[in-house]
């Protein structure tokens, strides 16, 4: 398969890459940028444990070719922490709330949650909105609890600053 | 917890992680049907392909032993790693492809042609049983379908049948899981001249060093062992899986670094799964509803390969479960069928056997018209240790305590008020369930032991310890324990776990073992170590031993004073180690749930849930708490949503994968969630610790089908005893009385 040069915009930094088009981009963020926080859990769309920022919006990483985000922005876990390396807030209230076991699908669900804070900050607020965004993504060792308690943490800290 | 800065940022390392110069990728060519006659495995085509380094076959791993069972029977028959001559379940691996990339790899593969001759398939133990009695072809020539017939306890006399006042009659089925760690399984090989490093997302690390020192002829020193990140077991990775003798192989062959990162496809089709078990269980009482007998009987459909064989023994030493009970037999047999092999998951044994006697109590209430609370409560074990019939020795427990506990965070009064409020006046059905359990912790003999050390040096303390993390914080807990016993602080305190060429020997992690057993060791070695580091400066400073205190990890006698850092630079290392054994420990638990039933689309809405749990003397609380949350997480996946539906010939009807095994999201948990815990110290562990791990998934289940049941007893044309799990809506409508 002839493979193509394709510029790709990663958490602030440019990269080219020749890959063959039908890499996906989490395995070319994985193998070829060695950004290996982004993991594969099921590689069908379904676990969400490969979620990235697509110019801001949660994007399974699995089921998108590196080729179709050209030029887009693209932000990952390792993208989150402030350039003074700070952490992101979720990051904090993660491990505060006991929010991961394992840890495999904990960029996930952090990329998810950014991108769903950004977008709108009172998403964290409300219970069904919440449950309805952390359905997107699997978690089997926490139950879930401390991460409905971390993403509230956050939209209650942002509160209190706003 | 220690490490989840590196988690949360990315810098994991898990085994796809690792990068090592020059790793080659595997992929597997993987039987497409359950069972058939194999003619022939053609790779011409693959060997050629671009990128391909190797292509395996049985006939190339001549030399390799076969796979080593677990928990298997004795008579085991020959399990090479790739199939030679014959399939016995969809995915057996057949032959291996290593190329330079995973893509090319899986090119490769799809080109591989097989040559196949359809076998039937036998898919249940039913199946097995049918075809055993026809007197077909076993499954292995010269070796039973019944790969294993076990009692426990003597046989219940029929005398005591005849003489009840009430007997229940109550068949059950445990279905098929799939563990479902979000990190498959994932092995890299390093080949280093004659020796070996593997890294593998694995739960006993020792056990796959011998594992693969066994298949291979090699000194198991040459192996070793070393796990990185792991992201989940389960249960589900201690075994010596086919897959990773087949990676070693090529890895030797090629002298290159081989790694194998499993898909969900391949983990959902090939990988061992847990529980299947078909149940009968009848309980006898006395017109008071003392339990006179529990006989459970269990046909367990164990796979292929018989690699977890004698894991349902478990639920048949449980059958006693909380109740003291004159009477208890068990009759556990695992029926060899042509599906994957089924092993450890979460509860491993325990589950099942809950799940068993607790629906079997509820059936029993409703027909003596008794509160199935106040049953349970005449009839649990009051006075410890206790030797149940079928074999076990409960060490300590409160369990009306726990019962209480539980009774007053689910408040029946309140929910059987608004119960019947809604039988009269109309509403969904309410029912209010409940299930206690008794689980053993620790593991079984030749696992009751556990290596611990620790050594002083400059740097601090180092704690070596024979478990090893899948996901659990051991990193936080064992470094705060050890720290705890020499006074110092938990920074100083380095945890080393999960690699065989840093820790001697370890029998990993799983049956809830890894504080119990492994913070025993080390709480012992860091006694040791206090004992030795005193015994050292004695001699230093000629002084008496007794004149040396130990003071938050300095030596102090009258004005002397020296870090045992420095005790060991100066004099040679100190070091102490420790090795734990006792006997199992029994954890024990109250579950309650409350549910409503949508009787027109037979969803089940869970209002409320409820945990009481008995972990002896917790460590850490968030650890207990977050292991509590997780498994009651998975058993509402068993109870609500999960299940592997095979085609009659053994073949998982999953072909949207993870759209069709549906694990619990967010979504399905409760809102009101209750959980606390009572405490009863463990007698035979120093630090009173049993095991906790697995707790939620062994409540949980019948908890959740009482409740049910309890929703739709007195509903016209309902019969509760059709309840199945999952709970799916068409399992609930048939049970209401609809057609299903």
């Amino acid at each position: 398969m002839t493979a193509l040069d394709v510029d790709l915009h990663v958490n602030g930094t440019e990269h080219r890459v020749t890959v063959e088009p039908r890499r996906a981009l989490a395995v070319v963020l994985r193998e070829d940028l060695g950004l290996t926080g982004t993991h594969l859990g099921c590689e069908h769309g379904v676990c969400g444990t490969c979620t990235v920022l697509v110019d801001g919006e949660p994007v399974r990483s699995c089921l998108v070719l590196a080729v179709q985000v050209r030029g887009r922005a693209i932000r990952t876990v390792e993208g989150l922490e402030a350039a003074d390396g700070t952490p992101d807030p979720l990051q904090t209230a993660f491990s505060e709330h006991h929010a991961l076991q394992c840890g495999f699908c904990t960029p996930g669900f952090l990329v998810l949650l950014r991108g769903a804070l950004d977008e709108d900050p009172t998403v964290v607020e409300d219970d069904d909105r919440l449950d309805a965004l952390l359905a997107s993504n699997l978690c089997r060792c926490t139950g879930y609890e401390g991460i409905r308690a971390a993403a509230r943490a956050v939209g209650t800290q942002r509160a209190r600053e706003q | 917890m220690r490490g989840d800065d590196r988690l949360t940022t990315g810098r994991g390392r898990y085994v796809a992680d690792l990068r090592v110069a020059g790793c080659l990728e595997a992929a597997f060519v993987r039987s497409p049907v359950p069972h058939a006659d194999l003619r022939g495995v053609d790779p011409t085509t693959a060997a050629r392909m671009p990128g391909v380094a190797l292509v395996l076959r049985a006939d190339d791993l001549a030399g390799v032993g076969d796979v080593p069972t677990m928990f298997g029977a004795e008579d085991a028959p020959p399990w090479p790693p790739l199939a030679r001559d014959r399939v016995r379940h969809e995915g057996e691996p057949v032959a291996l492809v290593v190329a330079d990339d995973r893509y090319r790899a899986e090119d490769a593969v799809a080109t591989v042609a097989l040559d196949l001759e359809p076998r039937p398939g036998r898919a249940t133990p039913s199946a097995a049983r049918q075809a055993r009695d026809r007197g077909d072809e076993p499954l292995y020539p010269g070796h039973d379908d019944l790969a294993l017939a076990k009692d426990f306890g003597p046989p219940v006399a029929e005398e005591t049948w005849r003489r009840a006042h009430t007997v229940v009659d109550v068949k059950l089925r445990q279905q098929l899981l799939a563990p479902t760690s979000l990190e498959a399984r994932a092995i890299l090989v390093e080949p280093d001249g004659e020796r070996l490093i593997v890294h593998c997302s694995h739960q006993f690390p020792h056990g796959l060093a011998t594992g693969i020192a066994g298949a291979f002829g090699l000194d198991v020193g040459i192996v070793r062992v070393v796990v990185p990140d792991a992201g989940g077991a389960f249960g589900s990775k201690s075994p010596t899986y086919p897959e990773y003798l087949a990676v070693v192989a090529a890895a030797r062959r090629l002298g290159r670094p081989v790694r194998w990162i499993e898909d969900r496809t391949e983990a959902l089709t090939a990988a061992s799964r847990g529980r299947g078990q078909d149940q009968r269980v009848r309980i006898a009482a006395d017109a008071d509803g003392r339990f006179l007998a529990i006989d459970l009987q269990v046909d367990a459909d164990v796979g292929a390969h018989p690699l977890g064989a004698a894991l349902p023994g478990q639920t048949g030493l449980a059958a006693s479960e909380a109740y003291a009970v004159p009477e208890v037999h068990a009759a556990v047999r695992s029926w060899s069928t042509t599906t994957t092999p089924t092993f450890a998951y979460r509860g491993a044994g325990r589950p099942e056997a809950a799940y068993a006697v607790e629906r079997a109590v509820d059936e029993l209430a409703a027909t003596l018209g008794a509160d199935p609370v106040e049953l349970r409560r005449r009839n649990l074990i009051r006075d410890f240790p206790y030797d149940t019939p079928t074999g076990r020795r409960y060490d300590s427990g409160d369990y009306a305590a726990c019962l209480d506990r539980c009774v007053e965070l689910l408040e029946p009064g309140r929910w059987r008020a608004e119960q019947a409020r809604r039988r009269d006046e109309g509403g969904w059905p309410l029912g209010v369930g409940i299930a206690c359990y008794v689980e053993r912790s620790g593991g079984e003999p030749g696992i009751l032991e556990e290596y611990g050390s620790v050594t002083a040096d400059d740097g601090g303390f180092t704690a070596r310890v024979g478990t090893s993390s899948t996901g659990q914080p051991h990193g936080t807990v064992f470094a705060a324990l050890v720290a705890d016993r020499l006074g110092v602080a938990a920074e100083d305190v380095v945890l080393v776990e999960g690699d065989t060429g840093e820790v001697p020997e370890g029998h990993g992690t799983f049956a809830s073992r890894s504080a119990q057993m492994g913070g025993a060791a080390l709480a012992e070695a860091a006694d040791a170590l206090i004992g030795t580091a005193r015994e050292r400066a004695a001699e230093v400073w000629a002084v008496a031993v007794d004149d040396v205190v130990w003071d938050k990890g300095t030596l102090r006698s009258g004005t002397s004073a020296m870090p045992a850092g420095e005790l060991a630079t100066e004099t040679e290392p100190l070091r102490a180690e420790h090795r734990f054994t006792s006997p199992p420990a029994f954890p024990y638990g109250s579950y309650g749930a409350v549910v409503e039933v949508d009787p027109e689309l037979g969803s089940v809405h869970l209002l409320r849930l409820v945990a009481v749990d008995d972990y002896g003397t917790v460590l850490d609380q968030t650890a207990v708490h977050g292991q509590t949350l997780g498994s009651i997480a998975q058993g509402l996946g068993q109870v609500l949503t999960e299940s592997v539906v095979l085609d009659d010939e053994g073949a998982a009807l999953l072909r949207d994968g993870l759209l069709d095994y549906l694990l619990p999201t967010a979504a399905e948990m409760p809102r009101d969630l209750r959980v606390d815990e009572t405490a009863v110290p463990a007698p035979d562990n120093p630090l009173g610790a049993k095991g906790a791990g697995e707790a939620g998934c062994i409540g949980v289940p019948p908890a959740v089908v009482n409740a049910v049941a309890d929703a739709i007893r007195s509903l016209p044309g309902a019969d509760p005893t059709r309840l199945r799990m999952p709970l799916t809506p068409a399992v609930v409508w048939a049970a209401l009385g609809g057609v299903g």
